[in-house]
């Protein structure tokens, strides 16, 4: 559904992302892992438009997105979340999803005035399901930047729900959890998964990824050094010299703690 | 009332047009130092509307409105590539160029054996519309209340509405915005379209009150002031652009004795206030719970 063909971003002489090949099928939860720097969230940026590629493709359902701004992406089904949490912090909880809902399917059954000037019943009672599915439905009046940590994470999650993705790309969305919250989190991305979304995790936090990933590519310095399946990824020499090296102690553990 | 309270009462509701044009901007995230240029444009295209071509009021303000909506957007679709300080400069560079083209437009027509029309540097003389009706300065003021009061509805609708919602997204994070499907351009431009509109209304109605106008008046401490009303008054609502213009206009014209350090005490008064409330009196965080009250309020009620 999503493939990357010779996909490259070049800032200045760096070479962020370097000739990537990757293809995701329909219904897969697919992981991107590499060090720091290793240009996965460039790929994601690539992916949604926020960045224009040096070369190569980006086609998703056989569409080619190159050249398309984030806007036509999303209304494609591409969604993402953010590393660093992004929300509106002027919109209450219940307006920040509100102005998500810019699907096709949204923009098709809600008339001019409803869209802009009103909410129509079916909107509202979206809305309802995704704060209550998120955990936030006490929270809905309440300004963004007034939400605990986690519960802004729950938000952005009910917020790129709200769009109607086909393709959910999930920028490290363990970042600052403990153990309990990452199990949470596998399992909220696995619901996701079984709702028809296929999905994108790109992350740091190896417990998560190896555990709920079936499909993973690992860059490094931009390339791809290996893919297959969390077993292969794991036994793959290349992959444990990238995190391991041969004296950084500091690099983080393929061990998936089970 | 006196002439005097008129007037002034009349100047605050003329220069709220122009100040909620800059809010309606500030909104979104612009910082436009070129509203004038609206403001003036609209009143020479309504003066010459009722003035030349014997146009009714209402035409007059119409026109006036509609070509600076137009030349808005134009300018507009040209600038908008250009983001934050780089924008602001190009506003107020388009501005300036606005104001010395009028410096130097002169079209006379002949209205009832007299010349009228713009002069260039000598003004647009002899608006009379207010005269030859025999319009008296209240019945006046109460069409600029009247329509002051029709566009902060309008506003106050915007706000409450989604498209209110998605104006201040692309003012608070526009890459997000575009990132959840938001043709963020095209909203940039519709709302730099009707801060165009909204600036005209109160142009117009500027041409027709004082019955002349000069390119000097729509100079850059005009927009400057625009943009400081906003900032003052707070950008939660559209009422947060009203109460600077009356702290501006009306409190400090009407204490007499600090007249000449009047700059003075508006430039010290932004200064502090930006300082402790960045985003002016009324911000979003105290509007939001001022409506909580009011909502609870309502609630204890039913």
């Amino acid at each position: 559904m999503l493939e990357l063909r010779g996909l490259s971003k070049h800032f200045g002489g760096v070479k962020a992302v370097d000739e990537l090949d990757i293809t995701v099928q329909e219904g897969e939860i697919f992981g991107l892992i590499g060090p720091n720097g290793s240009g996965k969230s460039t790929t994601i940026n690539l992916i949604c438009g926020v960045y224009q590629e040096t070369a190569g493709t980006v086609r998703f359902h056989e569409e080619l997105m190159n050249g398309k701004p984030p806007h036509q992406r999303l209304r494609a089904g591409i969604a993402r979340t953010f590393q660093n949490i992004r929300l509106f912090p002027n919109l209450t909880v219940w307006q920040n999803l509100w102005v998500a809902q810019n699907s096709p399917e949204d923009l098709a059954t809600q008339g001019f005035l409803s869209r802009w000037f009103g909410a129509t019943r079916q909107t509202r009672r979206e809305i309802a399901t995704l704060l209550e599915l998120a955990d936030l439905e006490h929270k809905s009046d309440e300004l963004a930047s007034n939400l605990a940590f986690g519960e802004q994470r729950r938000l952005e999650f009910a917020r790129a729900a709200a769009a109607r993705p086909k393709l959910l790309l999930l920028d490290e969305p363990a970042a600052g959890m403990n153990r309990q919250e990452i199990h949470d989190l596998s399992l909220r991305i696995r619901r996701i998964r079984d709702s028809g979304v296929t999905i994108l995790l790109v992350e740091h936090v190896m417990e998560l990824v190896m555990g709920v990933a079936e499909q993973i590519a690992v860059l490094n310095f931009g390339q791809k050094i290996a893919s297959g399946t969390p077993g292969d990824v794991q036994r793959n020499k290349a992959v444990q010299e990238a995190y391991l090296g041969t004296s950084d102690s500091d690099a983080p553990s393929l061990d998936t703690g089970d | 009332m006196d002439d005097y309270v008129i007037t002034v009462l009349s100047n605050i509701g003329m220069i709220s047009f122009i100040a909620l044009s800059a809010y309606l901007l500030l909104l979104t995230g612009e910082i436009s130092f070129g509203q004038q240029a609206y403001f003036g444009l609209s009143a020479y295209a309504a003066g010459a509307a009722t003035a030349m071509f014997q146009m009714p009021i209402w035409a007059g303000i119409l026109v006036g409105a509609c070509a600076a909506g137009i030349i808005a957007m134009v300018v507009g679709a040209l600038t908008l590539q250009l983001s934050g300080l780089y924008f602001s400069v190009a506003t107020l560079a388009f501005a300036e160029m606005a104001r010395l083209i009028l410096l130097i437009v002169e079209i006379q027509v002949e209205v009832d054996g007299e010349m009228v029309g713009p002069e260039g540097a000598n003004g647009f003389h002899g608006i009379r519309w207010m005269f030859e009706r025999d319009i008296s300065l209240t019945e006046f003021m109460l069409l600029i209340y009247g329509l002051l009061a029709l566009t902060v509805i309008c506003l106050l609708l915007v706000e409450r509405s989604r498209l209110g919602s998605v104006l201040r997204m692309l003012g608070s994070d526009d890459l997000l915005a575009e990132m959840q499907g938001l043709n963020t351009v095209r909203y940039r431009i519709l709302a730099v379209g009707a801060a165009g509109v909204i600036a005209g209304v109160g142009g117009a109605l500027y041409a027709h009150f004082t019955t002349y106008v000069e390119p000097q008046f729509f100079n850059v401490m005009l927009g400057v002031h625009a943009l400081a009303y906003g900032l003052i008054g707070g950008l939660g609502t559209a009422f947060g652009p009203l109460i600077g213009v009356a702290i501006d206009v009306g409190f400090l014209e009407a204490i007499r004795f600090i007249q000449g350090y009047r700059m003075i005490v508006f430039g010290g008064l932004v200064a502090i206030l930006l300082i402790f409330m960045p985003r002016g009196i009324l911000d979003e965080e105290r509007v939001h719970r001022l409506k909580a009250v009011f909502s609870r309020r309502n609630h204890a009620r039913a």
